[in-house]
């Protein structure tokens, strides 16, 4: 254990300052970015919104929308394959693994990297949208939100998110850790998120691992109901993913 | 207690996925506390088998036993004894000097303060926040040296480590591996194309040449390989007519400027040689033997 976390530390700190690092940032601002502008814009119908019962949920909605079905599956892509583009673009596989740690330990901290980066982007979005929501009425003069935040709700959004994301972090982090061209996870990633979108509206959508972000946004209509309980699937594919990237990597003939 | 060899390999061969041999049965042996320089041309398999040894590929055919025990149980606790710096160094090229020791200290659980006696050692104290990304190629060389040394290794792998550092860079890291060897006595493998770079420094000699090991002993022994190659060098007032006395008694001489060579001679032979070309009028300055003359023994078997 204390290894794993050593471990992780070492990982945490290669991050600093990397493009997966801003990524993260940059990524969480987007959304609340552009609903903060759009309101000041529309300035006038600020103070009505403002007093509906439902205006947190409105703002969570439309910050989700994009986020869901388009930013969040590509930005997980992209920082997956950053991170391990790590030791590639530095050439430091070979460094790594002639430290004394297993490769147990090193695939798994490497994991949790991701993992924590996705929480990290999970709590920057929600403080962003909290800020979308209430400085653009500061700035001009509109009351505070009359209904209250319904925290719990959101809460469970985001773990229900979180675990909609798991298969396609396990996916690209084994097809990242198996290619040293960046190319290949991110072109294989998105070419996997245009066949998830295609499928959306298929019975059988479900069976394509990386569309459960999109079923989760899109829960409670119809036309995209699914015959199975979505986040049980992805817990699934995430821990078949995840196991077969470790094989493929403890099995890899060349370590650098 | 310690065992004789460091590192020790058995027969180990190895081959790329294309299927030609790349090592062939290959017997290191690197004895406790020695400095082993590893030379062959490029292309002859010593990063293959750096790579071997550190566990970097698979083993297919042999054996590698460090410290005594086979590497394959034992690789976390020999990893823990080994600092290894193989071809170009990896570094982290967005973090500092700093940073990227610090990501090894922290898996190494060394104190702190080696960070900062390790970038003096190497002379990097003063890089601040600039990204090793930017380092000029001998900073990184000398980074990489650093991140080596961190964990106070007992066993010091360095494939090709003077790549891209100047002359006063090279002596630098000369002095340096010379002061760990005598003071901390670390074992150091050390691998080079070149015997010059090397001959001032290490106590032993490999010489691989296509994944062969053509000899191993120590820099003494190599050194007495091949006498037959060392001839007698003759520097006199007339080097033109010294030429065609020496060809007139039937030696095989050749001419280098302003100095004539033959074999090697018999003492008697030498005297009389004198004695006839002081006879002809001809001045002798200066007779020796030649050094043997490492870099020329392993040229010759590398291109036997
Ligand atoms: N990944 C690889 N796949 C196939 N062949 C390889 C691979 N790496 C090295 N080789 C081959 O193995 C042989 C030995 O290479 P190696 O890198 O061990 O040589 P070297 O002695 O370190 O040379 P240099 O002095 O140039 O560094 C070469 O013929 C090389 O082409
Ligand atoms: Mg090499």
């Amino acid at each position: 254990m204390n290894a794993f976390i050593r471990s992780f530390a070492s990982e945490w700190l290669k991050r600093k300052r990397s493009l997966a690092a801003w990524l993260v940032v940059c990524g969480a601002f987007f959304t609340p970015a552009i609903i903060f502008t759009a309101k000041l814009i529309r300035h006038g119908h600020l103070a009505a919104e403002s007093a509906q019962p439902t205006y947190w949920q409105h703002l969570w909605k439309s910050a989700w929308e994009s986020m869901a079905i388009f930013l969040l599956p590509l930005g997980v892509i992209l920082a997956t394959s950053l991170i391990t583009q790590l030791e590639y673009k530095n050439n430091s596989w070979k460094l790594l693994h002639t430290t004394p740690q297993r490769y147990s330990v090193i695939f798994g901290a490497k994991l949790a990297v991701v993992l924590v980066m996705m929480g990290q982007f999970l709590l920057l979005f929600n403080v962003g949208i909290y800020l979308a929501g209430v400085l653009p009425g500061l700035l001009l003069g509109v009351p505070y939100p009359a209904a209250p935040i319904p925290y719990a709700a959101f809460l469970s959004d985001d773990g229900r998110y979180l675990v909609a994301c798991l298969p396609i972090v396990a996916l690209q982090y084994l097809i990242s850790l198996r290619f040293r061209n960046f190319l290949v996870p991110v072109g294989g990633g998105l070419a996997l998120w245009i066949l998830s979108v295609a499928v959306l509206s298929w019975q059988y959508g479900y069976l394509i691992p990386y569309t459960y972000c999109s079923f989760t946004f899109l829960q409670g209509q119809p036309r995209f109901a699914q015959p199975v309980a979505l986040l049980p699937w992805a817990v699934g594919y995430f821990l078949l993913f995840t196991g077969a990237a470790y094989g493929l990597y403890v099995q890899q003939r060349e370590k650098g | 207690m310690q065992a004789p060899y460091v590192l020790e390999t058995q027969q180990l061969s190895y081959r790329f996925g294309d299927g030609t041999a790349i090592l062939q049965d290959l017997d290191l042996r690197v004895p406790a506390g020695s400095i082993y320089g590893f030379l062959g041309p490029n292309g002859a398999g010593k990063t293959t088998t750096l790579r071997l040894v550190l566990g970097l590929l698979r083993v297919q055919q042999g054996q590698v036993q460090l410290f005594g025990q086979p590497f394959a149980p034992h690789r976390l606790a020999a990893l823990r004894r080994i600092g290894a710096l193989i071809e170009a160094p990896s570094l982290y090229g967005h973090l500092t000097a700093i940073e990227n020791l610090q990501v090894l200290q922290m898996v190494y659980q060394c104190p702190a303060a080696r960070i900062g006696q390790v970038l003096s050692t190497v002379g990097l104290a003063g890089t601040g926040t600039k990204p090793a990304g930017r380092f000029s190629l001998g900073m990184k060389q000398r980074l990489g040296i650093a991140m080596a040394l961190l964990h106070q290794p007992e066993l010091l792998i360095l494939d090709e480590p003077t790549n891209g550092l100047d002359p006063n860079g090279m002596l630098e890291m000369r002095e340096l591996l010379r002061t760990l060897n005598q003071q901390h006595g670390t074992t150091i493998l050390i691998s080079s194309h070149l015997l010059a770079e090397l001959e001032k420094m290490v106590s032993h000699v490999g010489v691989i040449h296509r994944g062969r090991l053509l000899f191993q002993g120590t820099l003494a022994e190599l050194q007495q390989q091949r006498p037959g190659n060392a001839r007698l060098w003759l520097t006199t007032s007339d080097a033109a007519k010294t030429m065609s006395l020496l060809q007139a008694r039937g030696l095989d001489a050749q001419r280098h400027e302003a100095a004539c060579s033959v074999p090697l001679l018999a003492p008697a032979a030498v005297a009389d040689l004198v004695r006839t070309l002081v006879r002809e009028q001809v001045d002798v300055y200066e007779i020796r033997p030649s050094q043997p003359d490492l870099e020329a023994i392993f040229m010759d078997m590398v291109t036997a």
